[in-house]
């Protein structure tokens, strides 16, 4: 399998977890499991592959920014690193909707968190915590811890 | 205290929470960001926004603490959500376009940013009528706890706010732009911002929005001081107040500075 097919597999995975982010509250649970677990596990045995595949033969490192600069010029390490993006953002997005949740706040104030946090990974988490603070909401509460 | 700021106006207040904590990232964009835009660093419209917008909400939840307690029902925060809605949009736009290095007001060239700049028109006399409304209640509640003459003080502030700033910033957003004159090397003071060189219909502006910091504090302060004067000193401190922020937008359009000797 080429980079690129890989990648064009991703893409719609990811975004399909997004779409159902955004629809959360029509079945909490159900949408939780996919875009929260099933998807990014997913996106993290495609990640895991490539690594194991193509890490130790790779150029670069990670103690330098030009190190980690030269990693990510190989292709299969870069679609690893893209991998690790979406899978990552789309499980902390999940967590968002889902703390959201547990603290009584209406989705609709999380919709404008759920884009950032897709493109702009940490800029959503650090808008996201400031609205938490911002309904006293603090750290997320033990979760239903059944 | 902010227990108290929360259960008068939980709206206003977690709002001020969150403009004062999403400055944090663009108070570090201006660190590690060169760009300029009409000689001024990119992040510094941003920041000056946030500032701004953050002491009107921390100061109208403050003042809830003396509307009437039938104000606080469903009705009152529909409209307090609304004003927020308001405030958050106009902040996302002066972000957004700084980081662009493009301007927010007053961008008419491009066609999208020219529509979005009519919206926010919109949406900042919506975000200043929440000091008219919550100043006019304030004026008829006989429950205040307040001595007259400071109530009075506290309900034209904000009467004002609305009124003055109406005006001072309706016929600035009618110019080109907020300059008024030549030659603009770029003299300004610090932190406001102000030329030090032309006219600026932004002086007219601050003055008319800082009208609920100003008239309160002198009433509270004359009720302490002078208190047989006091309401008599609310009145003529308005009207003063009032006539402040017409002489600076006359000088301004005369192209004269504000305290050139300042800064």
């Amino acid at each position: 399998m080429t980079p690129e097919t890989l990648f064009n597999l991703a893409n719609p995975l990811a975004l399909a977890g997004w779409a159902f982010l955004l629809a959360a509250p029509l079945a909490p649970k159900v949408i939780d499991l996919i875009a929260g677990t099933v998807i990014p596990l997913l996106l993290a045995v495609g990640y895991s592959a490539l690594m194991l595949a193509h890490w130790s033969g790779a150029t670069g490192g990670y103690g330098s920014l030009p190190d980690v600069m030269a990693l990510f010029t190989n292709p299969q390490i870069a679609l690893a690193g893209w991998l690790h993006y979406l899978a990552f953002d789309l499980f902390i997005g999940a967590w968002a909707v889902r703390t959201a949740r547990s603290h009584g706040i209406n989705h609709l104030l999380v919709l404008p968190h759920l884009p950032l946090i897709f493109l702009f990974g940490p800029a959503g988490f650090f808008t996201f915590h400031a609205m938490l603070t911002a309904f006293r909401a603090g750290p997320p509460r033990a979760e239903a811890t059944a | 205290m902010i227990a108290r700021l929360r259960s008068d106006a939980p709206i206003f207040t977690g709002l001020t929470l969150f403009i004062a904590l999403t400055a944090i990232p663009l108070l570090t964009a201006a660190l590690i960001d060169p760009r300029a835009f009409l000689n001024a660093p990119v992040w510094q419209k941003p920041l000056q926004f946030h500032l701004a917008l953050g002491i009107y909400t921390l100061t109208l939840a403050f003042f809830a603490r003396y509307l009437p307690c039938r104000m606080t029902p469903r009705r009152w925060r529909i409209y307090a959500a609304v004003v927020a809605a308001c405030i958050l949009a106009e902040l996302v736009w002066v972000g957004g376009a700084a980081s662009f290095a493009t301007a927010s007001h007053f961008n008419v060239d491009d066609a999208v940013m020219g529509t979005i700049y009519g919206f926010m028109g919109v949406f900042a006399v919506i975000l200043t009528s929440a000091s008219a409304v919550m100043g006019v209640a304030i004026w008829r509640n006989p429950k205040t706890g307040l001595d007259p003459a400071v109530q009075l003080s506290v309900a034209l502030g904000l009467i004002l706010t609305f009124a003055l700033t109406l005006i001072a910033a309706g016929t600035l957003s009618s110019m080109p732009g907020h300059h008024i004159g030549t030659p603009l090397t770029g003299a300004a003071l610090p932190i406001l911002g102000w030329s030090r060189e032309v006219g600026d219909l932004r002086v007219g502006h601050f003055f008319a929005t800082h009208a609920l910091h100003v008239i309160p504090l002198v009433g509270w302060l004359a009720f302490h001081v002078v208190p047989g004067l006091a309401r008599s000193l609310v009145w003529v401190t308005s009207g003063a107040f009032c006539a402040l922020v017409c002489f600076t937008m006359w000088q301004a359009f005369q192209g004269q500075p504000f305290l050139p000797w300042l800064g």
